[in-house]
């Protein structure tokens, strides 16, 4: 890539940075769709092939329960989008027109949420409503899985829907300022406003347990993580996979199954399938 | 909705906010140009009790296609003598105007940012090395007397510039 020169300083101006900065994002797009197709879980096995043992146990424990795994482009955004598009094919899947209805109401309190929190409706209206289309679109039976792929492949439609998950996630956060507080500053050192201003609403800010727990109570949809490092147990004795369901409090004393599984490895999410 | 689509959408619902607010918010006045939704200028007060105070600071705004997915571009056209504001081009170092941007702002509360920013200067992210030199060395009174003197010179409503 050519850099243009600032001729009269020593630094390049920003509108240059940016572009470079844009430029290498749309470098990336080119090498990985938003979201790939559904692949068996022995795709994953042939990563780590020459790789890390423990893994390689891992994965083989992994595919007594999973079948298959499909990718999601790693620019930051992956736990969003891997969520909007293993939840809504949920539904789909399901044709769970009354959870559909549901997450209706609970985009509703979001959206007063935000309000109660002072943000002007027009900012954020388009992206709710990127949403709920979606959600229409299962409920009028138009919407089919290849369509929803490809609305997650399509930048307009699904970066979107990410903005609207980053505005309820932030809000939900916020809302809940005291609960959430001690985790925040445990792990980033950052007060609540800030933490959720430089941290959750920018596009391209990756996602902890914090992101995970606010978005998952704010919808009222239960989320697997499934975590794929090299830890082990009992002091290296065993070596099992590690997974944590994140259970909004209305339905924390029910046994639920969450409709949406994630397979973490260290800053990436990809979504999972079960056999 | 295509992104140019969705921007203008959104443009002109911030054009429309401005002109309901536009009361509310003396220190700001936002305007657009009438011929191109994506040109904005703002002109805003200096704060009160900083060396900006009394002028009138003139910006322009540059707003993407992509908007508000990606920040809008703002400097100063006025000539202004602060650490984060370079003092040949007028760009601004500002972090929601770069890493940290979410569509959450708006043209307006960027303009208030930007205010306050003024009243709070960065010296450790200058992009006026003299300016933050001054403010780092402790020098509070050289700065603060060439901020006034360039906000007298440049940004004072009677002088022509």
């Amino acid at each position: 890539m050519e850099m243009v020169l600032d001729l009269d300083g020593d630094r390049p101006r920003d509108d240059e940075i940016m572009a470079q900065h844009y430029a290498i994002r749309a470098e990336e797009a080119g090498k990985i769709s938003f979201l790939g197709n559904k692949e068996p879980l022995s795709t994953l096995a042939a990563e780590y092939e020459l790789g890390n043992s423990i893994f390689k146990t891992k994965i083989e424990k992994l595919g007594e329960i999973y079948g298959a795994i499909r990718r999601t482009r790693g620019d930051g955004n992956c736990f969003f989008r891997a969520f909007m598009f293993s939840y809504l094919e949920n539904l789909l899947e399901t044709k769970n027109n009354l959870e559909a209805a549901r997450v209706k109401d609970s985009v509703e309190k979001c959206k007063q949420t935000l309000l109660d929190l002072g943000h002007a409706e027009f900012t954020f209206e388009d992206f709710l409503a990127s949403f709920t289309e979606q959600l229409d679109a299962v409920q009028d039976v138009t919407l089919s899985v290849d369509k929803l792929v490809d609305n997650c492949r399509d930048q307009a439609i699904s970066d979107s829907v990410v903005m609207f998950f980053r505005f309820i996630t932030s809000g939900e956060i916020r809302k809940r300022a005291d609960f959430f507080e001690p985790f925040i500053f445990g792990t980033s050192g950052m007060a609540v406003q800030q933490f959720c201003r430089t941290s959750v609403e920018p596009m391209g800010e990756e996602s902890d347990h914090v992101h995970i727990t606010a978005l998952s109570d704010a919808l009222g949809v239960p989320i697997r993580i499934v975590y794929l490092d090299s830890s082990v147990g009992d002091g290296g004795k065993t070596v099992e996979v590690n997974f944590h369901d994140f259970i909004p409090s209305e339905l924390s004393q029910e046994k639920v199954k969450p409709p949406v599984m994630l397979l973490y490895r260290p800053g990436h999410y990809d979504i999972l399938y079960e056999k | 909705m295509p992104t140019s689509l969705a921007s203008r959408a959104r443009l002109f619902k911030e054009y429309k906010d401005v002109q309901r607010e536009k009361s509310a918010d003396t220190d700001i006045l936002l305007t657009c140009d009438e011929n191109n939704i994506y040109r904005w200028t703002a002109h805003i007060k200096g704060p009160a009790e900083t060396p900006y105070q009394e002028g009138i600071f003139q910006l322009s705004i540059n707003v993407p296609e992509q908007y508000p997915l990606v920040p809008p571009q703002v400097r100063f056209l006025t000539k202004v003598f602060h650490p984060n504001v370079h003092f040949k081009t007028g760009e601004i170092c500002l972090d929601i105007l770069k890493t940290a941007w979410s569509p959450a702002w708006t043209l307006q509360s960027v303009c208030r940012a930007i205010i306050a920013l003024m009243a709070h200067p960065e010296a450790d992210s200058p992009l006026n090395c003299d300016c933050g030199n001054l403010l780092r060395s402790g020098d509070l009174r050289g700065y603060q007397s060439m901020a006034r003197m360039y906000t007298r010179l440049a940004a004072s409503p009677n002088v022509s510039h």
